[in-house]
């Protein structure tokens, strides 16, 4: 079935559009324009906006910390009503289903959740699985295991390196690596309460730097199109701007992708000790293009930190509101779920809100900064409309800060900084250079042969109500959603990569699980078969 | 071949899908209950409780909310079998049955072997029991303190004040000294692991009182805790129903939404008070019976070959992982694996089953 979209404002930074016209797809992909110009489905958007599906970065939707999350505080997702024909679970707050369809209704086709770990990988992917709608793909992450350290420890080859984290990828179905407080969360397990880039893991002998640097040049060498995403030391700690400057000096010009900037993002001025360093960490990134940043916005609401820096997680304990929380020493890296309420009255909070804007605003290639909540740590996904706007109308921010404690505004550059995104710059930042952060040739662009995965929007003076509810949403050309609401579900795909190795390391791991844990390695399988139905899974190419 | 009966009479597996629908499908509030299935069987259950706007409970969420409750008022410290083999320098016990409860326990954490990782590696763990069973205790190797499971809250009391240098009465200290070696072995552990299973007998205030101490002990070292998780895919289960509704066992759809509520959506309470007015026993694991009395409840239920029930509507499901593939949440890793079938037979699935019943129960019709 052919159909065509006529008239609309099609925003799509990969094939350079900003221009009234018509998008035709057919069998779920983009088409070019036919000779006859007739469409089996003619849809009428003039007046409306025409993007394709976004894609999140960063979001944890699934895994056993979230789930964990769910379980710990049935306070904060009482559902309220009954939901539509034909979405089972679809009003169950919190749940696997109802992320599926809000991220429909704001036009997201495509999330990755960051933190798999891989001995925990088959439940990210049960989970994953029973988020309907759209597409899906997550992180693995290494960095805290001990494999890899002894490794290191032992002096191993590159190629040896190489073959594990290859294998690693593959094997939990992901989209690469991920790193969390590399090493961090093993010295917490030996009883430090505190670790820096250049602290030493205890009886490995290696540091965080060291640790990062060699999985950054594996990840490259195996050819994963995303760059490593390190989640750095230090979060959320006053003064650990430096971290994050060293971190980028560390990168020595590699790729690499810093998950949750907003929290590394803190000087240590004004009579708290705590101001935004947001305008030396811009103009670092500013310098440093082969870095790129998601932010990690906070919104002021309730939410709950979800974090596998377990480490960290153990120090904000004793913070939590409401005063619970479980903290998980995993195989490797754990977690810890710790629940927190982000007040605008509240002088570090309202630092951290305008920290975040800042570096969204003076970063200057809207294609190395992306926008997150680093959903739910800084509020939930579902406040990236708002989010939107605010990048959008500088009144709508000073409103804002209007309502912040007085001091704040000492302390960091927001008032000072007039930039207004466009449509397109959001449209670089959620479409476009998501696509290009993970290698996705065929999505995030409306160009001939994409996937049929569109966003239409009506433009409103209410900038979040515009992108709150799409007007239309197609999920590989088939329409989803209708003003705002899910009509229907579809069952989207968990992407991922299949970076090659030598199928030698499996005899070592082999060897290594039988004789550290005396268990068969292939009881951490991923198979097709654990999923509750077929084709759960679709591949996108490694970099050659 | 598989079979299904209606009071005891043979009938087709087609008739028993469709009469299974019937009976959901005319209830005012059904029941899903009991629950022992895979995670397949889990999810699809779940899905046909919403469907039907009924309630689900798993037969075991009386120990699955024992540790909830403290994880939800209280906090958790919990890590895995895996690191508790190769990392904890002494281990705490708790509660009769252990052994019974997780059959590998003491393959998987090994006590008798020295953990591998940290300063402690290679030197002896030291390994305490607080109210083993008869025997139990002397298995591992541990220092045991024997006490009925209704004693053991009060001894853990006792040991966290020892831990915290608060007084405790002479007589306690007097009849119990060996709760300051445990005290004091737990101050001097590098990673101390506190082992546990509500399904023991413990109940939320022990299970308090014993993460008490591990948060205690978390203030200067490092301790942690591995639970026991309960029977009939308990755990499994649980983490299904979290990320499908947001809430454990005993949730229901009677407005459209899931609604938690421990006491209300109680299975037994649910019938014996005539609130649901039909159920579907699931109890693919070992057959267990349900715990109401009431034989006049529309039934239906879905057993292992040789578990049929004295009437209502019977359908044969498999074993997980014994007659089919199963995904289940392992005790021996905390987490989901897939378990092959030892001896794969047609038999269907709690997950196929249910399948089929909720294709006869259209989404119109239901609402
Ligand atoms: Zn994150």
């Amino acid at each position: 079935m052919l159909t065509v979209l006529r008239g609309g404002h099609i925003v799509d930074p990969a094939t350079k559009q900003d221009t009234i016209g018509d998008v035709w797809f057919q069998d779920g992909r983009i088409v070019a324009p036919p000779a006859h110009n007739k469409g089996d489905v003619e849809i009428d958007v003039s007046g409306h906006v025409v993007m394709a599906g976004a894609i999140d970065i960063h979001s944890h939707i699934a895994g056993g910390n979230v789930n964990t999350a769910r379980l710990l505080l049935p306070e904060l997702h009482r559902a309220v009503r009954a939901r539509l024909v034909g979405t089972p679970l679809s009003t169950a707050k919190w749940s696997t289903y109802e992320t599926g369809r809000l991220y429909a209704q704001m036009g997201f086709t495509t999330v990755v959740e960051p933190a798999m770990a891989p001995h925990h990988a088959l439940q990210t992917h049960l989970e994953l699985n029973d988020v309907p709608i759209i597409d899906k793909g997550a992180l693995t992450v290494l960095g805290n295991d001990d494999f890899l350290l002894r490794m290191m420890r032992q002096g191993a080859s590159e190629s040896a390196i190489n073959d594990y984290v290859a294998l690693t990828v593959s094997n939990t179905h992901s989209l690469g690596l991920k790193c969390i407080n590399p090493g961090g969360c093993e010295s917490f397990k030996e009883n430090m309460r505190a670790f820096g880039l250049d602290d030493v893991v205890p009886f490995y002998g290696v540091t965080s730097r060291q640790i990062f640097q060699l999985l950054q040049k594996s990840t490259q060498a195996v050819g994963v199109p995303h760059p490593l995403h390190l989640h750095m030391n230090n979060l959320g700690i006053a003064g650990n701007i430096d971290t994050a400057l060293q971190t980028i000096d560390a990168a020595e010009g590699l790729p690499l992708h810093l998950a949750h900037v907003q929290f590394y993002a803190y000087g240590v001025e004004g009579k708290h000790g705590f101001s935004s360093a947001s305008a030396r960490f811009a103009e670092k990134i500013n310098a440093n293009p082969n870095v790129s940043v998601d932010v990690g916005q906070v919104m002021f609401s309730d939410t709950v930190t979800i974090s596998s820096d377990v480490l960290k997680q153990f120090n904000s304990l004793s913070g939590a509101i409401p005063r619970k929380g479980a903290i998980f020493d995993g195989d490797a890296n754990g977690g810890g779920v710790v629940p927190y309420a982000y007040k605008i009255s509240n002088y570090y909070n309202a630092i951290q809100w305008a920290a975040g804007l800042e570096l969204f605003l003076l970063i200057q290639n809207p294609e190395q900064v992306y926008f997150t909540t680093d959903h739910p740590n800084g509020g939930p996904f579902t406040a990236y409309p708002d989010l939107f706007a605010l990048l959008m109308s500088a009144d709508l921010r000073a409103q804002m800060m209007a309502r912040l404690p007085a001091d704040v505004l000492e302390h960091t550059t927001l008032p000072s900084i007039s930039r207004e995104y466009t449509l397109y710059e959001i449209a670089q930042m959620s479409r476009s250079g998501a696509a290009k952060l993970f290698g996705f040739k065929d999505r995030g662009q409306l160009g001939v042969g994409s996937v049929a995965d569109i966003a239409v929007y009506k433009p409103s003076k209410d900038i979040a109500a515009m992108f709150r509810r799409a007007a239309y949403v197609f999920k590989d050309g088939e329409r989803v959603v209708r003003d705002g609401n899910v009509t229907h579900y579809t069952r989207g795909k968990t992407l991922h990569i299949s970076p090659a190795y030598d199928k030698n390391i499996h005899q070592r791991l082999d060897a290594y699980y039988a004789e550290l844990y005396g268990l068969p390695r292939t009881i951490f399988n991923i198979s097709e078969a654990a999923l509750p139905k077929e084709n759960a899974f679709a591949e996108v190419a490694c970099r050659n | 071949m598989s079979k299904a009966t209606l009071e005891g009479k043979t009938i087709s597996l087609e008739e028993a899908y469709r009469k299974a629908a019937d009976i959901l499908r005319s209830a005012r509030f059904p029941l899903i209950a009991g629950l022992g299935a895979d995670i397949a069987g889990a999810r699809s259950a779940i899905l046909l409780a919403e469907r039907v706007r009924g309630a689900f409970d798993h037969l075991a969420s009386e120990e699955i909310l024992a540790d909830l409750d403290v994880m939800r008022s209280f906090s958790m410290f919990t890590t895995t079998p895996n690191e508790a083999r190769v990392r904890a320098d002494c281990f705490l016990f708790v509660g009769p049955g252990l052994t019974k409860l997780w059959p590998s326990m003491v393959e998987r954490l090994a006590p008798d072997q020295s953990p591998r990782h940290g300063a402690q590696a290679g030197a002896p763990r030291k390994i305490f029991w607080l109210g083993p069973d008869a025997s139990e205790a002397k298995g591992v190797g541990a220092l045991s303190i024997n006490a009925p499971v209704s004693e053991i809250s009060s001894l853990l009391a006792q040991l966290r004040a020892t831990i915290g240098g608060r007084p405790i009465t002479r007589e306690a200290a007097g009849a119990t000294p060996a709760i300051a070696e445990i005290a004091q072995a737990l101050k001097s552990a590098h990673f101390g692991v506190v082992v546990w299973s509500a399904s023991a007998g413990l109940d939320a205030l022990a299970i308090e009182m014993l993460q008490g101490i591990v948060a205690d002990l978390n203030v200067s070292t490092r301790c942690t805790g591995v639970p026991i998780g309960a029977r009939a895919g308990a755990a499994g289960v649980t983490q299904a129903a979290g990320w499908m509704t947001g809430f454990p066992p005993r949730t229901a759809f009677g407005r459209g939404y899931p609604e938690h509520d421990a006491w209300r959506f109680e299975a037994r309470r649910l019938v014996e008070s005539g609130e649901a007015d039909a159920a579907l026993w699931i109890s693919a694991y070992d057959g267990e019976p349900p715990p109401w009395s009431r034989a006049d409840l529309p039934l239906i239920t879905l057993a292992p070959a040789g578990k049929q029930p004295g009437h209502g509507l019977y359908i044969e499901v498999g074993q997980p992982g014994v007659t089919h593939d199963a995904v289940e949440y392992a005790q021996e890793i905390a987490a989901m694996t897939l378990r092959k079938a030892s001896q794969s037979t047609a038999t269907p699935s709690v997950g196929i089953v249910i399948d089929a019943i909720l294709a006869e129960i259209s989404e119109a019709s239901s609402c």
